[in-house]
C-alpha cells in the first residue's frame, strides 16, 4: 500500500530540510522516496500548507514502573475528576498528573508523540515496568535501567573490582531487563539514605561502602561508553533541588573527563545561593558549561505552574521535600535494596518565589544553551508538570511576547532576580523539530525514528499552522504511527501497539556465575526468574522488540 | 411549576452515574434538553430520556420516584435546589455537595455526603459505610452541612469529618467517628467497636453506653454540659418530629481522646436520653 502526503511543508532536521514544500510517500509503514510517475498511489492525504514533522520523542518521562503506580494509588483525587469514558476503540481511564497507562498513550499520541522513554526502571521492577508500558498504546516505549545504588554494584566498587567486571554487570543488567540505556539517580545517595546519611555530595563517602558518588558516576559512564550503548549515561545528579547545587552539577560535568553524559532535569540542578533568600538562578553558568562541553547533553525538566506529583527513585530528595507535600501526604520506600522510591504531590505556584524562580531557571536554560541538538524538551513528567503542558512550553520558547506576559504574572522578586526578560531568543520551528525529534532520536540511537528520510518508520505528525504555537502543538491535524493514521484533529481515532526499544551490549558470561551466587544468597528471586525473556516481553503486548546495535569502544 | 420527575423505565444492569442531574446543572434546561443529556452507565452511555420517563418543569426541584441501588453520585456537588428520592439512592449520594437539600424516603449506600461542605441530606432508612467521611485519598471528610439518618448507619461514619453535624437515630457500625478532625456526630442508638478511633477533636454524642469505649479514652466522669442543651434545642427546633430532643438532659459521661493519636476529642454518653424516639 502506497500513501502520499501531498504538499507538505516539511521540517526534517536530520536531512537539513527546513520548511521545504514536498510530497512524502509511505509504503507499508516505511518512508520511501518519490516513486516513478506511473506508480499507482493507493491513498493521498492533502496536507497542503500544513507543517509536517516526524513523530515526537520524549526522552525522559515517567510512564511506567512502581513509583507511577504508587503515585496513582496515593492520589485518587488526581483521578476522580478526570474520568474518561471508554469507547468501542478506546479504553476507559482517568488521571491528570499521573494518568492511567491507556490515557497516557492516547494523550501523547494526540500531541504528536510517537515514542516515550521511561528513565527510571529499577532492574528488580523491570518486569512490571515493561508490562505496564505495554499498556501504553500507540507510542513506542523504552526504558533506562537504574543502577548506582544497588548493593551488587556498590560492593564491586567497594572491593575495587576492575572496570571489566563492572562493564559485564552493566551489560548483563541491560540485557536481562531489556533496557535501552542506563541511568543513575543520586549516585550512591539513595543507598546512603538507608544508612542514615541525609545528603551526599559528589566527593563524600558512603558510610557503609566507602564509595563516593564521583566514583560511581565515573564507573558507570565508562561502562556505558565502553559497551557502546548509544545513549550516554543518563544522570540525575546529587543534591537535586538544593540551593547552591549548581557547583555540584559543574563538578559532575568535570568528573567524567570528557566521556559522554546526559544530565537530566537540569533545571532542578541549576540553583545558586545568592540573594536575600539564599536561592538564585545559576542557569547561565550551567548553560555555559553545556555550551563548552560537547560531550554533555541535557534535558530541562521545566516546571509549569499547577498541581502535579513528584515521583522519583531519589528517596533522599523526596524525604527532604516531604514538608512541601500538597496535598499533605507522601510515600518513601525501599525497593529490593536496588534503589528507592519517593512520591510527594506538589503544587507549583506562580506567586511562590521558589517555584517562580524554578520556572525561570528552566526557561533560562532553554534560551541559553545554544545547540538544540544537545538540549531536549521535558518537564520530567510528572515531576515538573504533566506532559500535557508541552504545547504551552513550546509556545513559551517560540513566542517572546507570550513569555513576557507570563513573566508579568509571577512572583515579582523572582522576576527581578531572573535575567529572563533580557533573553529575546525565540525558537524556530526547525529548532523545535530538532529538540523534540531529531536530537532525541540521535541521542538514543534510533536510526529509523525522528526523521522522514528513506527507510524511516512512518511516524509522522501533521500540524495546522497557527501563530499560537500552543494551539498548533496541542492539536495535530493528523498523526501517523508506523504508517497507520491514529489521530485526526487532535483525537485518537485508532489505537495501535508500539514497539519496545532495547539494546543488547555484549558481556562475558562469567559474570553470571558471580551473580548467581549473589542472587542465591541475597535476592528475593533467582537469577533465572530475574531475567525477562523476549517472548515474555512480547507477551505483555508490544508489537515488536526493536534492538539497536552497540559499538563497543 | 411542578417537580421534574424521573421514573426509571427499567433497572439499569450496572451502575448509573447521575452526577449530571443536579438542580444547578439542569437549571434553565427544557424537558427536551434534559432528556438529551448523556449519562454514564457502566461502560456505556445513554440518554436520560431512554433511561427515565421524565416530566415536570421546575428543574430546581427534582424527584426520583423509584430509585435503585445502581444509582451513583446522585446530587454530586450540588449547590442549591432540592432532590427528593423514593427508594434506594445508591452510593455517593450528595458527595461534595455544597448547598441545597436532599431527602430520601428509603435508604442510601456508602459514602453518603462524603466530603460535603454545605446543605442538608436526610434519609428515612439506613445508610451504608463512610457517611460524611473522606473518600479514599482525601485528607478530610465532610466540612459543613448536616446529615440525618433515620435508620442505622454503616461503618466508619464521620471518618475524618472536619465540620458539620451528623445525626444517626438508629445504631452505627464499627469505628464510628474514626479519625475525626472536628464536627459533631450524634448517635442515638448503639455504637459498636472502635468508636472515636484515632479522633483528634470533635464531639461524638451517644444515646446509649457502648459495650466498649476504647481504652485510649480517658474517663472524665459525669458532667453537666450546657452545650448539649443548645444542641438538643437546635435539633428539636429544626424539625417538628424531633421535638422529643427537648426532653434530653445535659448530663453526660465524658471520655476524652483518642490519646493514642494525641487527640483532644470527646465521646459524651448521655445519661438522660432513655426516652427513645417515637417511631
Ligand atoms: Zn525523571
Amino acid at each position: 500500500m502506497l500513501v502520499r502526503l501531498k504538499g507538505a511543508v516539511v521540517y526534517d532536521p536530520m536531512h537539513g530540510i527546513d520548511g521545504r514544500r514536498m510530497d512524502l510517500f509511505i509504503r507499508d509503514g516505511i518512508m520511501v522516496p518519490a516513486p516513478r510517475r506511473d506508480t499507482r498511489i493507493d491513498h493521498t492525504y492533502d496536507v497542503r500548507d500544513r507543517i509536517v514533522m516526524a513523530g515526537a520523542i520524549d526522552i525522559h518521562t515517567h510512564i511506567g514502573g512502581g513509583k507511577v503506580n504508587i503515585a496513582r494509588a496515593l492520589l485518587p483525587e488526581d483521578h476522580m475528576p478526570y474520568a474518561v469514558q471508554g469507547s468501542p476503540i478506546l479504553r476507559a481511564g482517568s488521571g491528570h498528573a499521573v494518568p492511567t497507562s491507556f490515557i497516557t498513550g492516547y494523550r501523547y499520541a494526540e500531541m504528536g508523540y510517537t515514542a516515550c522513554f521511561e528513565p527510571a526502571m529499577l532492574p528488580a521492577n523491570a518486569r512490571h515496568a515493561h508490562a505496564e508500558m505495554a499498556d501504553v498504546p500507540i507510542v513506542d516505549t523504552g526504558a533506562y535501567a537504574l543502577l548506582g545504588n544497588d548493593d551488587f554494584l556498590l560492593r564491586l566498587l567497594a572491593g575495587k573490582t576492575g572496570q571489566k567486571v563492572i562493564n559485564d554487570y552493566v551489560a548483563w543488567i541491560v540485557n536481562a531487563t531489556h533496557a535501552h540505556g542506563v541511568k543513575v539517580v543520586n549516585p550512591g545517595g539513595i543507598s546512603a539514605f538507608k544508612f542514615n546519611q541525609r545528603d551526599l555530595d559528589l566527593d563524600v563517602r558512603h558510610e557503609h561502602y566507602g564509595v563516593s558518588p564521583r566514583r560511581i558516576l565515573k564507573a558507570l559512564a565508562r561502562a556505558v561508553h565502553e559497551l557502546g550503548i548509544c545513549h550516554p549515561l543518563h544522570v540525575h545528579g546529587c543534591n537535586l533541588g538544593v540551593p547552591g547545587n549548581a557547583e555540584t552539577t559543574l563538578k559532575t560535568i568535570a568528573a567524567v573527563e570528557g566521556l559522554p553524559l546526559h544530565l537530566t532535569h537540569v533545571q532542578f540542578h541549576s540553583y545558586g545561593r545568592e540573594g536575600d533568600r539564599g536561592f538564585s538562578s545559576a542557569a547561565a553558568r550551567i548553560a555555559e558549561a553545556v555550551n563548552s562541553n560537547p560531550n554533555i547533553s541535557i534535558d530541562v525538566g521545566q516546571v509549569m505552574f499547577g498541581q502535579t506529583v513528584t515521583a522519583s527513585g531519589d528517596t533522599m530528595l523526596q524525604y527532604r521535600g516531604r514538608r512541601h507535600a500538597h496535598p499533605k501526604k507522601w510515600v518513601c520506600m525501599d525497593i529490593e535494596c536496588d534503589a528507592g522510591c519517593g512520591v510527594v504531590p506538589f503544587l507549583y505556584r506562580d506567586h511562590n518565589f521558589v517555584n517562580a524562580l524554578q520556572w525561570c531557571v528552566g526557561l533560562e536554560l532553554f534560551l541559553q544553551v545554544r545547540d538544540p541538538w544537545r538540549i531536549f524538551l521535558t518537564t520530567d513528567h510528572p515531576n515538573g508538570a504533566p506532559f500535557t503542558t508541552y504545547p504551552r512550553l513550546i509556545r513559551l520558547l517560540m513566542d517572546r511576547a507570550f513569555r513576557a506576559e507570563m513573566l508579568d504574572r509571577i512572583h515579582p522578586e523572582a522576576r527581578k532576580s531572573s535575567i529572563l526578560d533580557s533573553l529575546d531568543r525565540e525558537y524556530s520551528l526547525a529548532e523545535i523539530a530538532i529538540m523534540t525529534r531529531a536530537a532525541p532520536a540521535r541521542s538514543l540511537g534510533l536510526q529509523t525514528r525522528g526523521h522522514l528520510g528513506r527507510g524511516a518508520a512512518a511516524d509522522i505528525t501533521v500540524y495546522e499552522p497557527n501563530r499560537n504555537a500552543e494551539r498548533m502543538f496541542s492539536k495535530p491535524a493528523l498523526v501517523f504511527k508506523d504508517g497507520v493514521l491514529v489521530v485526526r484533529d487532535g483525537k485518537v481515532i485508532q489505537s495501535t501497539s508500539g514497539q519496545v526499544h532495547a539494546t543488547r551490549p555484549a558481556y562475558d558470561r562469567g559474570i553470571e556465575r558471580v551473580l548467581k551466587q549473589y542472587f542465591d544468597r541475597y535476592h528475593t528471586v533467582s537469577l533465572g526468574n530475574f531475567r525477562i525473556g523476549s517472548d515474555e516481553l512480547l507477551g505483555f503486548g508490544r508489537s515488536a522488540i526493536s534492538v539497536h546495535p552497540c559499538v563497543p569502544r | 411549576m411542578s417537580d421534574v420527575t424521573f421514573e426509571l423505565r427499567r433497572q439499569p444492569e450496572t451502575w448509573l452515574d447521575l452526577s449530571a442531574l443536579t438542580p444547578d446543572k439542569l437549571h434553565g434546561h427544557t424537558l427536551t434538553a434534559i432528556k438529551a443529556i448523556r449519562l454514564r452507565c457502566g461502560r456505556r452511555a445513554g440518554n436520560v430520556g431512554d433511561l427515565f420517563q421524565v416530566s415536570g418543569d421546575d428543574p430546581l426541584s427534582l424527584r426520583f420516584v423509584d430509585a435503585c441501588r445502581s444509582f451513583v453520585r446522585l446530587g454530586h456537588g450540588m449547590t442549591r435546589g432540592r432532590i427528593r428520592v423514593n427508594g434506594h439512592a445508591g452510593h455517593y449520594l450528595g458527595q461534595d455537595m455544597r448547598g441545597g437539600q436532599i431527602t430520601v424516603r428509603g435508604s442510601a449506600g456508602n459514602w453518603l455526603g462524603a466530603g460535603m461542605s454545605g446543605g442538608s441530606i436526610e434519609i428515612s432508612g439506613d445508610a451504608g459505610d463512610f457517611i460524611g467521611a473522606a473518600v479514599a485519598g482525601a485528607m478530610h471528610g465532610m466540612t459543613g452541612g448536616n446529615i440525618v439518618v433515620g435508620g442505622n448507619a454503616g461503618k466508619r461514619a464521620a471518618d475524618r469529618m472536619r465540620r458539620g453535624t451528623i445525626l444517626v437515630l438508629g445504631d452505627a457500625g464499627d469505628f464510628a467517628g474514626s479519625r475525626m478532625i472536628a464536627g459533631t456526630l450524634l448517635i442515638l442508638g448503639l455504637a459498636r467497636t472502635g468508636v472515636g478511633y484515632g479522633m483528634r477533636r470533635g464531639t461524638i454524642v451517644l444515646g446509649r453506653m457502648p459495650a466498649h469505649v476504647p481504652v485510649t479514652f480517658n474517663d472524665c466522669g459525669r458532667l453537666k454540659m450546657e452545650f448539649l442543651r443548645l444542641l438538643f434545642k437546635q435539633t428539636a427546633d429544626s424539625r417538628k418530629r424531633f421535638g422529643y430532643f427537648r426532653e434530653f438532659g445535659p448530663e453526660a459521661r465524658r471520655f476524652a481522646g483518642d490519646i493514642a493519636a494525641g487527640g483532644q476529642g470527646e465521646i459524651l454518653v448521655l445519661l438522660n436520653a432513655s426516652r427513645r424516639r417515637s417511631a
